[in-house]
């Protein structure tokens, strides 16, 4: 199976605080996600237009990104406010860093893999952020293993978003196809009480699983699923 | 031509000595000279020397020589020289 393009997890909401910013991949995607001083996540290519340097080791400067390496300032558009250097140059328009559409929602930060998806922006509900879990796993074979109910019970909500009941609570899961072999699974919890940490100690069993069991066949997959339902 | 609210200079012939691939040196050249907004018209391209007139922006201008200064992988700059600094 593949992915479509559409829109996927790369972080969880309460990670990225105000004035911060975090490097991630999608489909091997070098992307910077940041938040601004307003509170507002972008999601942009990670590399500056200058000099290549990724934007994610840079400094948020009120609702502005400052690359590290010269100090060249983007506004939340994407687009070359200050040099520096040139302090008193008018920047033209065309130095301007590539941008994806992105939404915050059920708890985690979503980006449209690419601008010619049609599927909606995901659902907001109320969903309290627990853990991100980086997988060396590829997305394909992390996706069929939970179809499969491999690693658990868990009910395909879309082609790379789960849920599951665990002692009382209800989870929803984001898979993040990070690159060709790693994943990432962002977890939120939608219903229940059960304790982050102990969702959290669920969720590193759940990472061991995955990476330790076999690989299989999408009809496979689809026969386990069809059993174990 | 763009203007950019700076005071801008007169066309400027930048000449480029080195050994070029000449394709891929131009194809480099157009690629900066988008990036920054100046306007720019390539002159003589060959495999020892490159000429091309910009104009913007005197930091663009300044800028893009810098940039162009490194050239791609496949190009060696040895030199570069604005045409009116040898009359």
């Amino acid at each position: 199976m593949g992915f479509a393009a559409g829109w996927y997890a790369l972080a969880l909401g309460d990670g990225l605080e105000p004035g911060t910013s975090a490097g991630t991949q999608l489909f091997d995607k070098e992307l910077v996600v940041w938040r601004d001083a307003s509170g507002a996540s972008h999601v942009w290519e990670d590399r500056c237009p200058h000099r290549g340097m990724r934007l994610s080791f840079g400094f948020v400067r009120g609702n502005h990104i400052a690359c590290l390496y010269h100090g060249w300032q983007y506004d939340e558009a994407g687009q070359c406010r200050h040099i520096p250097a040139h302090p008193s140059l008018e920047v033209p328009e065309t130095i301007k860093v590539p941008t994806y559409a992105s939404v915050e929602a059920a708890g985690m930060i979503w980006v449209q893999s690419a601008p010619e998806a049609t599927e909606p922006p995901p659902a907001d509900f109320a969903a309290v952020p627990v853990r991100s879990l980086y997988l060396d796993r590829a997305p394909e074979m992390v996706a069929l293993l939970l179809e499969a109910g491999l690693a658990g019970s868990f009910e395909s909500l879309s082609s790379s978003t789960f849920g599951i009941a665990l002692d009382g609570a209800d989870l929803f899961l984001a898979l993040q196809p990070y690159g060709a072999e790693r994943s990432a699974l962002h977890i939120a919890r939608t219903g229940g009480d059960l304790s982050p940490k102990d969702i959290a100690v669920w969720a590193e069993d759940l990472r061991a699983t995955l990476e330790a069991l076999p690989a299989i066949a999408p009809a496979s997959a689809a026969r386990q699923a069809g059993a174990l339902a | 031509m763009r203007q950019l609210g700076q005071a801008t200079t007169e066309p400027v012939t930048m000449v480029f000595l080195g050994h070029f691939k000449p394709e891929s040196f131009a194809e480099f050249v157009r690629h900066r000279a988008a990036r920054l907004s100046l306007g720019m018209r390539l002159g003589t391209v060959s495999d020892e020397r490159v000429e091309v007139a910009v104009e913007g922006a005197a930091d663009l201008v300044d800028m893009f020589e810098m940039a162009c200064s490194l050239g791609p992988i496949d190009c060696l700059v040895l030199d570069i020289y604005r045409n009116a600094e040898r009359q």
